[in-house]
């Protein structure tokens, strides 16, 4: 108590102007690499690199910010790189067989929600802790896709379709208008709604939460579920990027949405964190990857450095959690 | 009172096996430890009494060498020591029994007893697993415990642990046992194993110090009581020279020093809740109370007796085995959040990890309750929240610089504000509180009462748990006292006092 | 020495251990359902072919024993199993092989103890990005290609028998007699069972629960060393990607063997039992005809159902 006394009359240090902080923090660093990589390549700067970026950086993010209202709760998806690859496949099929993109995405929303949803209950109702449901999930997902798909590819989307992943407006990609799109609808959901609130107070003490009259049980099956559903977007962009669908797209997913949400200043513990957060987190990681493949590095070094920076990332996240609990 | 009264015994003992003397063990605002004096002799039973908060579990910690005195000394055998760290205390031959268990479930009750000093088997690396079993039925058949030793600690009762502990502390020759309400989980006949073990025990020289609320254990096992309150000794006597209403009296008496500012009303309003024959999972058992709107009702009893189980029970936090809740003529079920719709609020005991998001801001913490209420569109808007939780600071004299400070900077008093802070908004018509002025100073304690008062005048109903008696009679229209998961009776206001309460508390032969 | 059986109270059906019901049903599933499965030569190969799969899932046991997971099993297994295939041909010597592997099994195993130890890292975030590195750098050494060319010393290992028992099955045999001792005969073993257990009575009895931790992670990393010689042997060559995804199945083996995620409850011989079940499992499906993947989803559901088992009983 004497410790709480003293901080309590020492000058005031909020959490919540924190926030703003850190991610200012991050833009900086994301400012920092950029500079960097200017000198280090010449065709770091080039329309077509950054533009590149952009798009790379949208894929990431659609994926990681779903997952960034799990990471809310304390909870983790490791089944949304998984959940791509079904998704992007069934809804595949589905646009060839009927050639309506638009059955396509409802199919491809649909099966990603779904699986979100499952994993919810698995939490929820099934009270296995998150990491375990949504690791048995992947491997699920995983054999499904690939005896569905049995080695074939589906290729060949109506161009319509295509302008999604490939398509360009006013000079810019399609998939980063809808990362703005995203970007913006997350952060009000996250902010703005009562829901939004429900999720932090739930990360940040899931007892106090539930004494307080919030219902866990739901918020979860809801965070889960968006999760999934925006991995079923992802999909969407995903198919229309590629023209193609094959079992294996989603192998390389989840590493790297977890790292963006992880390097973007969500707290592993819950309670602490922003979608905008995760962006600059998808920016930072997208632009030292792409840094690598400028100079050449070895493509087999990506998982090992994404693997550093995620561990990292949570080191950080620890140290500083304990300095203001 | 005078030195420390000699035991009876045959070998004329001339130096106590453990002196304390002039111990004090201060805590911001708060005098833990004031000059205690105490000392152990080989062979009996020295019994500690004290209210909860007494110093009990202070003096305890700084015996067994998890805390340190800030003044005092320490004599073991007439030879003064320092007692500065659990290694210190063990290897004078104190042990203490702990209420949560340091055995491992899944290993054996030989295992247990022997962990960290397993005898090496021939093969080198590996450890005698068949000694280990024999020497462990030495020791328990040495305290009667008769029991197979291969048996996973998992598989046992509480009893049954509580004996693996004393038999680990007996295998490091544990001259001095400290036990903590030993018989709280148990039954009567476990009870009666643990007498004779003790028996044993006191006939091999051991000294056991002993701490209990229950009148009947103190006279039938007791060689010497000392009753603490609050952090002094106030005497210490031989059961023959006592008697139950004395030492209730010793324990409760204190000089009251605070301001209750409470106006009773005139005639009770309506009945809000009604409980019947209410049983839970988590222990308690037929609970008949009601609850009327501008009444505060208090419920009492010792800590264990089952008071947080009930109101958590009512809030749907446990869950509901038989019985009833009917709440403002309505019956009630499910979770918290549904309790929390219907206008029932709870305060819980431990606010840091059950009221609040210590993380969090002021002002989130204040509102989270009442998101629905506020924002009906589930659009969330900041500014309408920070006038909110502006108002409730204004409204609750809450000291902080703003309202976006972190929650968990705050001091006790002002974080308890918080949370009964949170619920004002959900226009909550009946108030639970549990232990609400635990660890606050007194001029905060002042301003939760009057602010309590003002809830009730205002039509709500209150549920007040207490372990301080005081405060019980000095605020309630009426009390219920608990005893080991039942209620143990009613006190009406003329009823109320803190004699009464502890005497229904405890329990009597 | 009788091992300590986590067997259930009241309802004696309930005694039996889960995965026997489990292995039996599965025995019975096939041996009526898929072609040959009962055959001798089947059942030899169902034996052999999951000696890899029980040198992980032993050492895994433990690990899950201290409330801990390790994802980067399978991605260290590709890489010591490179190691094999590198060092052996590089120096003629299968034992050459085998101590480099072991050597950096060991390594992987002990950042991954010091992650979760000594920074506090989650098991399951610290081995994931030991699993990334792990990965990356089996690409690397491999340069992407498989490792050919290896003596014959490496092959002979899967080929041969002792006393008409496959060298692997002995290897398995003998891990499974050394892991025995070391949980239910060594103080390390007991200690082990402390470290999920309840921690706090380690500090108590004034031992260092740190680098007792470090040291259960670290045998995992070991025996997947021991496991890369087994699987470079089995397919006589280094591969980048085999043995990715490995974890899983012993993460699967030692879930549905009984051992519970949560207070130091471990049976080894419920593993062991696992291991089979899950050999049989995959065994079956193949002589099926379905693809690996339906094997793979079927693990998985094979978890969960586990888990939710495991999770009702300790809540019963």
């Amino acid at each position: 108590m004497t410790d709480l006394a003293k901080q309590a009359l020492a000058p005031p240090r909020s959490l919540v102007s924190g926030d703003a902080l850190q991610i200012l923090y991050r833009l900086l660093a994301a400012l920092l690499i950029c500079v960097v990589l200017s000198f280090l390549s010449d065709s770091f700067l080039s329309l077509g690199n950054i533009l590149n970026v952009l798009r790379q950086a949208s894929l990431m993010f659609f994926i990681a910010s779903g997952l960034t209202l799990v990471v809310l709760t304390a909870g983790l998806d490791l089944s949304v790189g998984a959940n791509v690859a079904l998704s992007a496949c069934l809804a595949g099929t589905v646009i060839q067989q009927t050639g309506s993109p638009t059955l396509g995405v409802l199919t491809g929303l649909a099966t990603g929600g779904i699986i979100g949803l499952l994993n919810g209950m698995m939490v929820t109702a099934l009270r296995i802790p998150s990491f375990i449901a949504t690791y048995g999930m992947l491997w699920v997902l995983n054999g499904l896709t690939y005896w569905y798909m049995a080695g074939e590819t589906i290729h060949g989307f109506p161009p319509g379709f295509r302008q999604i992943g490939s398509g360009y407006l006013f000079g810019l990609p399609i998939p980063v208008y809808l990362l703005l799109i995203f970007l913006a609808v997350g952060t009000i959901f996250a902010q703005r709604t009562t829901w939004g609130q429900e999720i932090y107070a739930t990360g940040a003490n899931p007892v106090a939460a539930r004494l307080s009259g919030i219902p866990i049980a739901r918020r979860l099956l809801l965070v889960y579920g968006v999760s999934g559903t925006m991995a079923g977007m992802a999909s969407i962009v995903f198919l229309a990027r590629l023209n193609s669908a094959e079992a294996d797209i989603g192998e390389s997913l989840t590493l790297p949405a977890i790292a963006a949400v992880l390097i973007g200043g969500t707290s592993l513990f819950g309670g602490v964190g922003t979608v905008f957060g995760t962006f600059v987190g998808a920016l930072i990681l997208t632009l030292v990857l792409n840094g690598m493949n400028l100079l050449s590095v070895n493509a087999s070094w990506q998982p090992i450095v994404t693997g550093v920076i995620v561990v990292l990332a949570v080191w950080v996240d620890m140290k500083t959690r304990r300095r203001t609990s | 009172m005078s030195a420390a009264v000699q035991p009876a015994g045959d070998a004329p003992v001339t130096v106590p096996l453990l002196e304390l003397r002039g111990i004090s063990k201060e805590f911001p605002g708060v005098r833990a430890l004031d000059d205690v004096s105490f000392a152990v002799w080989p062979g009996e039973v020295h019994m500690l009494l004290g209210e909860n908060g007494a110093g009990k579990s202070s003096l305890m910690k700084v015996l067994c060498g998890a805390d340190s005195a800030d003044s005092g000394e320490f004599y073991h055998k007439g030879d003064k020591v320092r007692v500065s760290s659990t290694a210190d205390a063990q290897k004078l031959g104190i042990a203490v029994i702990f209420q949560e268990f340091s055995l491992v479930p899944y290993l054996d009750i030989g295992q247990n007893i022997f962990l960290g000093r397993e005898p090496s088997g021939r093969i080198p690396g590996t450890i005698d697993r068949r000694r280990i079993l024999r020497d462990a039925r030495r020791i328990l058949d040495s305290i009667g415990f008769n029991i197979d030793p291969s048996i996973l600690v998992e598989k046992l009762g509480v009893a049954q642990q509580q004996m693996v502990e004393i038999a680990k502390a007996i295998s490091q020759n544990a001259r001095i046992l400290v036990m903590d309400e030993p018989t709280a989980a148990l039954s009567d006949r476990e009870t009666e194993l643990l007498f004779a073990l003790i028996a044993r025990l006191k006939a091999d020289g051991v000294a056991i110090i002993y701490i209990s609320h229950r009148m009947a254990e103190v006279f039938a096992l007791g060689d010497r009581i000392t009753v603490l309150r609050d952090g002094r000794r106030i005497d210490e006597l031989r059961p023959a020279d006592a008697s139950p209403d004395q030492l209730v009296r010793m324990m409760v008496g204190r000089t009251v020093d605070m301001s209750y500012p409470r106006h009773f009303a005139e005639t009770p309003g309506k009945v809000l809740l009604e409980v019947r024959r209410l049983a839970a999972a988590s222990g308690i058992s037929d609970i008949d109370l009601e609850v009327r709107a501008g009444e505060i009702v208090g419920l009492c009893g010792l800590a264990g007796s089952g008071r947080t189980e009930v109101v958590r029970a009512i809030f749907g936090a446990d869950k509901v085995t038989a019985g009833e809740i009917i709440f403002d003529g309505q019956q009630t079920s499910g979770g918290p959040d549904q309790a929390a719709r219907r206008g029932i609020a709870l305060i819980p005991e431990n606010r840091k990890s059950e009221g609040l998001a210590p993380l969090r801001s002021v002002a989130d913490n204040l509102v989270v309750s009442a998101l629905r209420k506020l924002f009906p569109s589930h659009l969330f808007d900041p500014r309408r929240a920070q006038r909110v939780a502006d108002g409730l600071v204004k409204q609750l004299r809450i000291a902080t610089p703003t309202s976006r400070q972190m929650v968990g900077l705050l001091s006790g008093g002002n974080q308890q504000k918080v949370v009964i802070g949170k619920w004002l908004a959900t226009g909550a018509k009946l108030f639970i509180f549990d232990e609400p002025t635990r660890g606050i100073d007194v001029g905060a304690k002042s301003e939760i009462f009057a602010l309590i008062d003002r809830l009730v005048a205002d039509g709500a109903a209150a549920l007040m748990i207490s372990s301080e008696q005081a405060e019980i009679c000095h605020v309630c229209d009426r009390a219920y006292v608990m005893r080991e998961g039942r209620i143990a009776g009613q006190l009406s206001r003329s009823e109320l006092t803190e004699e009464n309460i502890v005497r229904l508390g405890m329990h009597h032969a | 020495m009788r091992e300590a059986i986590t067997s259930l109270p009241g309802n004696p059906l309930q005694r039996i251990p889960g995965v026997a019901v489990t292995l039996v049903l599965l025995v019975a599933v096939f041996g009526s359902v898929a072609p040959g499965f009962l055959s001798p030569a089947n059942i030899t190969n169902v034996l052999v072919q999951s000696t890899v799969l029980m040198m992980l899932a032993l050492p895994m046991t433990l690990i899950i024993m201290t409330e801990g997971l390790d994802l980067s099993m399978g991605a260290v297994l590709t890489f010591t199993s490179l190691v094999v295939a590198i060092v052996s041909l590089a120096t003629g010597s299968m034992l050459l092989g085998l101590g480099a592997a072991i050597l950096a099994g060991a390594v992987f195993g002990t950042v991954n103890g010091w992650l979760v130890a000594t920074l506090g890292i989650p098991p399951f975030v610290a081995t994931l990005g030991t699993l990334g590195t792990a990965q990356g750098l089996s690409l690397i050494i491999s340069d992407g290609q498989s490792v050919v060319g290896i003596p014959h010393s490496v092959r002979d290992i899967y080929s041969a028998t002792v006393a008409g028992v496959p060298v692997p099955v002995v290897i398995a045999l003998v891990s499974y007699a050394a892991f025995h001792i070391l949980l239910y005969h060594t103080r390390f073993g007991t200690y082990i069972f402390a470290l999920g257990g309840n921690r706090e009575a380690l500090k108590y009895a004034g031992l260092a629960s740190n680098r007792l931790l470090i040291a259960v992670y670290a045998t995992g990393g070991m025996m997947a060393g021991v496991a890369g010689l087994l699987m470079t042997a089995r397919m006589n060559s280094g591969h980048p990607t085999a043995g990715l995804g490995l974890e899983f199945d012993a993460i699967a083996a030692v879930a549905v063997g009984g051992t519970s995620f949560e207070r130091g409850n471990g049976w080894l011989f419920g593993t062991a039992l696992g291991v089979i079940a899950v050999g049989v499992l995959r065994n079956g499906l193949n002589l099926m005809a379905l693809p690996s993947s339906i094997q793979v989803a079927s693990v998985g559901l094979l978890v969960i159902v586990a888990l939710f088992f495991d999770g009702l009983r300790s809540r019963s």
